[in-house]
């Protein structure tokens, strides 16, 4: 009894002396201790940000003007300048130049440009043909497979895609290859094709090449639409789809009269994620093919990391870095305006 | 009442022949999708001289150990080295980037102060610039501080994660000012404040996003790649594809050792799974 009173009085002592401690802060200090805060906080954050986001971006942005190597010394400020010299808008003329006679690199980048187009655009429907009947699939399973089916096509996005890209490799090695192991088993005879490496395989226009790591890259890619898919199904009201069984409509029905009209504002957002991500591919190319054979897989992010480190010609290398951040920024403002609408059901 | 009472029976027949259908999308789709891997795994197990058999075994014929213990032997691939730099930086960034993120997010969403829109919008916009697009001054600056080969380089210009500060800027908000004002009340400093509260109240969210920083650094290629270009320093995807190239005629070899650098962090992964997925249907990151 006697100890309870003891904690209450203890308590509102320490109550009091709280309210009495705020309010000589509000008056005195609480005010200059938040704004000390604040200003320790955000003083780091903006010179952080200025040193390692802000100038990086201007810097980039600088050397597209400019032919510039990391080897040679240059002029006093950042090397720009001297034996790096400013070119103008040199670079930017030079990626118009559509002559069959136009320097390599010029040409690299237009095949670059046109195979990052090819693979992002074939990337797209392919990966919602197989995701989107997988999700449907994997929602109506029993409840206990459901989420084994989940985790299951999903592991591929946690493995580094580098594994990824070099277990592909053993499925279409020429000689030891999975692929022509069972093709030369229902074949009868030895199968030798080199998927990889043979640039006269061409399939509707498509070297078969790209074909190949757009199934591997396809494979680890799946899982992030799958399980964005499956949570947008699950969220799916039950009383609608009660509603809809009741009048009786079949599991094809459902899923295109209910749940893809439904699942549209998802299906645009996805899309736009896998193109921009689809548009900054590298990984499983230069493990696999290092955008070979003859350039059939050179993608824009190969060719910047091929010119810039490889040849050191970082001011041609930063100008198609530009035309990256151009592509990759215009589906993200549509992004932006997909999300600034509003949907509702 | 007879139709009423066949409906519901019609339907339930109906889901339940549904309901096994879709096993015959899945289990083939599940059996082609997990080909590549343990066609891997079998090889692994393969005498050298039964990967250089044409046309290839599918079970290995003579089931045989000795490739681990060649790679877990071969001193120009230190293996515990590597795994000791890729966890390194993962664990370096996954701290760092979950303090700057959470405070900063409370900082957005619980103050106001001079310039805080100019620099939240900054923020925001450099969410629209692929980390690639800066990558050449980024190895610039990297080579001017005397930081290319150094584990630190690749730590100290990733504490800043811009969609984490946006991430956690939306959860503060709705952590209710009542809370923060009774521990002000009860005497709690402005930075007690984050610490105690804040963060509590951010956890779950926070191993969430902890978990997917800790996946994307570790499984990271291209931007180690440049920076790292010494041996000793390299990470794992790295080396991986280092020794791949080394021993291109060696192939229970590599399969060995991408075995080996693929399975425990997936195995780690698998147990984490829900988190992760939970991050990416939170957040539709990619």
């Amino acid at each position: 009894m006697s100890r309870s009173k003891l904690e209450m009085a203890t308590q509102t002592l320490r109550t009091a002396q709280g309210i009495a401690g705020l309010f000589f802060r509000l008056r005195h200090g609480r005010d200059s201790a938040q704004k000390q805060f604040i200003f320790s906080a955000v003083t780091p954050l903006v010179l952080y940000m200025g040193f390692f986001t802000l100038f990086p971006m201007l810097w980039g942005l600088a050397l597209a003007f400019f032919e510039y190597s990391a080897r040679r010394s240059g002029g006093p400020v950042l090397g720009l300048g001297g034996d790096n010299p400013f070119v103008g808008l040199q670079n930017f003329g030079d990626m118009l130049n559509f002559a069959p006679d136009a320097p390599l690199n010029v040409r690299q980048f237009h095949i670059s440009i046109r195979t990052t187009l090819l693979f992002a655009f074939l990337i797209l429907p392919l990966n919602l043909a197989i995701t989107l009947p997988l999700a449907v699939s994997i929602e109506s399973a029993h409840d206990r497979l459901k989420g084994f089916f989940r985790m299951f096509f999903f592991l591929p996005v946690l493995a580094p895609s580098v594994g990824v890209a070099i277990m592909w490799s053993y499925v279409y090695h020429p000689q030891r290859g999975l692929l022509n192991g069972i093709l030369t088993s229902l074949n009868g005879k030895l199968v030798g094709i080199n998927w990889t490496g043979d640039q006269s395989l061409i399939f509707l226009g498509v070297p078969i090449a790209l074909i190949a790591v757009i199934i591997a890259y396809l494979w680890q890619d799946l899982g992030y639409n799958l399980v964005i898919f499956i949570a947008a199904l699950q969220s799916i009201p039950e009383s609608i789809k009660d509603a809809a069984r009741m009048d009786g409509v079949s599991g094809w029905q459902m899923f295109r009269y209910i749940s893809l009209p439904l699942l549209k504002p998802t299906i645009l957002l996805t899309s736009v994620l896998t193109m921009i991500s689809s548009f900054q591919v590298f990984d499983i190319i230069q493990v696999m093919t290092e955008g070979g054979p003859n350039d059939q897989t050179r993608v824009l992010l190969l060719d910047i990391y091929n010119n810039a480190f490889r040849f050191q010609r970082m001011g041609w290398a930063s100008a198609v870095s530009v035309v990256l951040f151009l592509m990759v920024f215009s589906i993200s403002l549509v992004q932006t305006r997909l999300l600034r609408t509003e949907w509702e059901y | 009442m007879d139709t009423a009472q066949a409906l519901p029976l019609q339907t339930r027949k109906g889901l339940k022949l549904d309901k096994y259908r879709v096993y015959l999308l899945l289990i083939p789709a599940s059996l082609v999708a997990i080909l590549p891997f343990v066609w891997m795994i079998f090889g692994s197990f393969k005498t050298g001289s039964e990967i250089r058999q044409i046309p290839p075994t599918f079970f290995p014929k003579e089931f045989t150990l000795q490739n681990y213990a060649n790679i877990l032997t071969d001193k120009e691939l230190p293996l515990g080295l590597f795994y000791r730099n890729s966890a390194i930086i993962a664990l370096a960034n996954v701290v760092q980037v979950l303090f700057t993120s959470s405070l900063y997010g409370y900082l957005f969403a619980k103050f106001n102060f001079r310039g805080k829109n100019a620099i939240f919008w900054f923020i925001l916009a450099t969410m629209m610039i692929p980390h690639q697009v800066t990558m050449i001054p980024g190895y610039l600056i990297l080579a001017r501080l005397g930081l290319l080969n150094k584990l630190w380089g690749l730590i100290i210009p990733a504490a800043i994660d811009a969609f984490g500060i946006f991430l956690f800027r939306q959860f503060s908000l709705s952590i209710p000012n009542e809370l923060l004002d009774a521990a002000r009340v009860d005497g709690a400093s402005e930075f007690r404040v984050y610490r105690s509260i804040i963060l509590y109240q951010l956890g779950p969210a926070l191993a969430t996003f902890g978990m997917l920083t800790f996946m994307f650094n570790w499984n990271a290629y291209l931007w180690p790649l440049i920076v790292l270009t010494e041996q000793n320093v390299r990470t794992l995807p790295i080396i991986l594809t280092w020794y791949s190239n080394q021993h291109t005629q060696q192939l229970h070899l590599t399969m060995a050792a991408s075995v080996m650098v693929i399975l425990p962090v997936l195995f780690v992964f698998i147990f984490a799974q829900r988190w992760i997925v939970k991050g990416i249907t939170l957040t539709g990151l990619k």
